[in-house]
């Protein structure tokens, strides 16, 4: 469904496209790094082999003329990689970036009044969507982490690590569904609870709306942060935690004061990675909220299959590319400063 | 160092899962009493400190402070402070709120937690340091750090698990006499872990040697040094040559029978147990005397052999020789170097000759294998 968008970078909709995003920004800069890199090293043999050629009498051009090649010879073997880069993913974004100042008679601002106009109200919807659950995500997976790491019965901690991860496994328009199913009107959520007598059918609600959408973003993104954090908090050094213990810190101080500081970076890590996932979730809308307002991708998605609108979808899409990248800023501040 | 008593332990025994660690320690600790709990890797004695401290709850037996048993408080609730061998420091926390954390814990106001902080800080000549991240901080300061973060909540009881291992070789010896001089003025009571003999025997009031979970030896420094109880005490605390003798006791001497390598002897017993037969023999390189063949003086009574000098190193001081003695090789130190090849005399005073009986299954001892012998270099 998403694959008629052009703006594939903010249609990809299951972990697999996630995965393939950041495979494809690895792939940029690793060429990058690889050929500013095989600079020196060139220059660097073709320096120390005039060196061994003073020393040892060798004739110096021998020396010299394999270190010419191997430098086109890194440029050649980086150059499929960046020719599928190029091709597949620059070139696609930089045709959509333009398609969205493009208006019949010209080029101009037309898509972008006209998006903000029809779909203000869904670019808010997404945006507080997003926020709630990374935010219900960050708390998630410090309670699983820090249970995993502080939890005292043995036994509740083996189940919790066993069971924790699974929601990482479902795709997003598998969770899409379950929760239809259960989250409806006269879903199972409700026919448990009437039959429990915690409430009449005549009190049964439907969370198939923003609720819903929150409540699979969470159920599903949860795990791939907790899971990050649970291992960045095993690493945190266990005689830092008895040394609080040993001054009396109660778990709940542990946890905030000594433990989570010591793993902030990773979790900002995790939640920028799911925001940027959910921004770019088409499924979980459709499925469980096909109403107004939704999110953003369900708009892109209709304006090019209801109108072959590419002009508005190219517009909408860059507005999301505009919101992920705004916390990418942030991961890749993170990322500079722990290299530093 | 009054109140004998303060500290105890009573018939403490302790595992993991199946293993057992330690089995039947007792032990009493005096108030403002320094002991060092001394022992080679795996002998038990930091998983007696973590049971001191609440963080290992032992299988059975008491522990108690002040006649008041402690054995299932909380870490918190012991009045005892825990100095970690990593140190342990919060990364992510200024030296000032490291050292201040217990007070806020303790729900202290923080004008106070400051000023109690800067005190602590300049009685550890941290001044100016506050303000730093643990990872700006050079070894000795962050042993210094944690050590404040210890004392500041004034606790009873100081608990150091190996504290000084981590630090440079030449810190580490200012900062032992930094830290016992410092236990001293404050007067608090200090149990003090280390597989370092020299370092528990410049700190500590008390040594107490463990050996595979048990209590080997334990006693003033000088008595553990000079009387060891056990060949094991023996060779921890420096006596590794080793020699398999025949004695039979006579009276109040022991008599040596004579051997491949050793001329027959009489020593006093000298409050020795021992009972005729096989024994272990076991004195320190810096205890023997070296001499050229037939050349030795008459000196008291005495263990005297015979051997031939393998090589010769300056370890600065004295002379160090491997010598062979029949199939032993024992280390014998000199004021001068006797060339290898040499046949000299080896002579042994009776106070610096310690004697055991060999257990009835003297299938050599636990101690004399390369493993232990890393822990005394």
């Amino acid at each position: 469904m998403q694959s008629h968008s052009p703006l594939n970078f903010a249609g990809a909709d299951s972990p697999a496209g996630h995965d393939r995003r950041a495979i494809g920004f690895g792939g940029v800069v690793s060429p990058l790094v690889g050929e500013m890199a095989g600079r020196p090293e060139g220059a660097f043999i073709g320096r120390s082999a005039t060196v061994l050629s003073c020393t040892n009498n060798f004739t110096p051009s021998l020396l010299l003329v394999p270190s010419m090649p191997r430098r086109l010879l890194g440029l050649l073997l980086v150059l499929p990689a960046l020719g599928v880069i190029a091709l597949l993913f620059i070139l696609p974004l930089v045709m959509s970036a333009i398609g969205a100042f493009q208006l019949d008679g010209g080029w101009g601002l037309g898509n972008f009044t006209k998006s903000i106009d029809l779909y203000a109200k869904d670019i808010v919807f997404t945006l507080g969507i997003v926020s709630l659950s990374t935010a219900l995500i960050g708390a998630g997976a410090i309670a699983i982490g820090g249970y995993l790491t502080l939890g005292a019965h043995p036994v509740a901690v083996s189940i919790l690590r066993f069971l924790y991860r699974w929601p990482m496994f479902i795709p997003f328009i598998v969770v899409g569904q379950i929760l239809r199913t259960f989250l409806a009107k006269n879903g199972m959520m409700n026919n448990t609870a009437v039959s429990l007598g915690l409430m009449t059918p005549l009190d049964a609600m439907s969370f198939l709306d923003w609720r819903g959408i929150v409540i699979a973003f969470v159920w599903k993104q949860t795990p791939f942060v907790a899971l990050l954090v649970a291992g960045a908090m095993a690493s945190v050094n266990r005689e830092g935690i008895e040394a609080a213990v040993n001054l009396g810190a109660s778990r709940l101080r542990i946890l905030f004061e000594i433990i989570v500081p010591q793993v902030i970076t990773t979790l900002s890590v995790g939640l920028i990675l799911s925001f940027v996932t959910m921004m770019s979730v088409l499924s979980v809308p459709l499925m469980i909220n096909a109403q107004s307002p939704t999110m953003l991708t369900a708009d892109i998605a209709f304006r090019v299959n209801a109108y072959g609108d590419y002009g508005v979808a190219n517009a909408l899409g860059l507005i999301s590319l505009l919101l992920a990248s705004s916390v990418a800023w942030i991961y890749l501040k993170i990322s500079m400063k722990e290299r530093a | 160092m009054s109140g004998a008593g303060f500290l105890e332990l009573d018939r403490v025994a302790t595992g993991y899962g199946a293993t057992q660690v330690m089995k039947d320690i007792d032990l009493s600790i005096g108030s403002g009493e320094f002991v060092a709990l001394l022992g080679s890797s795996g002998c038990g004695k930091t998983t007696l400190l973590r049971v001191l401290a609440g963080f290992v709850a032992p299988t059975s037996g008491h522990v108690r402070v002040r006649q008041k048993d402690v054995t299932t408080l909380p870490p918190d609730k012991r009045g005892m402070a825990l100095v970690f061998q990593s140190y342990a420091l919060w990364p992510h926390m200024t030296v000032a709120q490291n050292i201040g954390y217990g007070l806020k814990l303790k729900g202290m106001g923080s004008a106070e937690i400051g000023s109690r902080v800067s005190a602590m800080q300049s009685m550890l000549g941290l001044d100016g340091l506050g303000d730093r991240k643990p990872g700006a901080l050079s070894g000795g300061q962050r042993q210094r750090v944690a050590l404040g973060r210890a004392l500041v909540i004034d606790p009873q009881i100081l608990l150091l698990d190996e504290p000084l291992s981590n630090l440079d070789a030449r810190i580490r010896l200012t900062v032992r006499h930094e830290l016992r001089a410092l236990q001293q003025r404050l007067g608090i009571t200090a149990v003090h872990v280390t597989h370092d003999r020299e370092e528990a025997m410049v700190m500590a009031d008390r040594i107490v040697i463990l050996d595979a979970g048990r209590i080997a030896q334990q006693g003033r420094p000088e008595e553990v040094f000079n009387r060891p109880a056990t060949s094991f005490v023996a060779a921890f605390m420096g006596a590794e040559n080793l020699l398999h003798l025949q004695v039979a006791v006579d009276g109040s001497d022991v008599v040596i029978t004579p051997g491949q390598a050793q001329a027959a002897g009489r020593v006093p017993l000298f409050g020795r147990s021992l009972v005729s037969g096989a024994v272990e023999a076991r004195f320190r390189p810096e205890a023997a005397r070296l001499y050229p063949l037939h050349a030795m003086p008459e000196a008291g009574p005495g263990l005297s052999l015979v051997g031939e000098v393998l090589s010769v190193t300056y370890p600065g001081g004295a002379w160090r020789h491997v010598v062979r003695l029949g199939d032993r090789d024992v280390l014998a130190d000199a004021p001068r170097a006797h060339a290898a090849g040499e046949t000299v005399n080896v002579f042994v005073p009776h106070e610096a000759l310690f004697l055991f009986n060999r257990p009835a299954n003297a299938a050599g001892s636990s101690i004399s294998g390369p493993e232990s012998r890393k822990a005394f270099a």
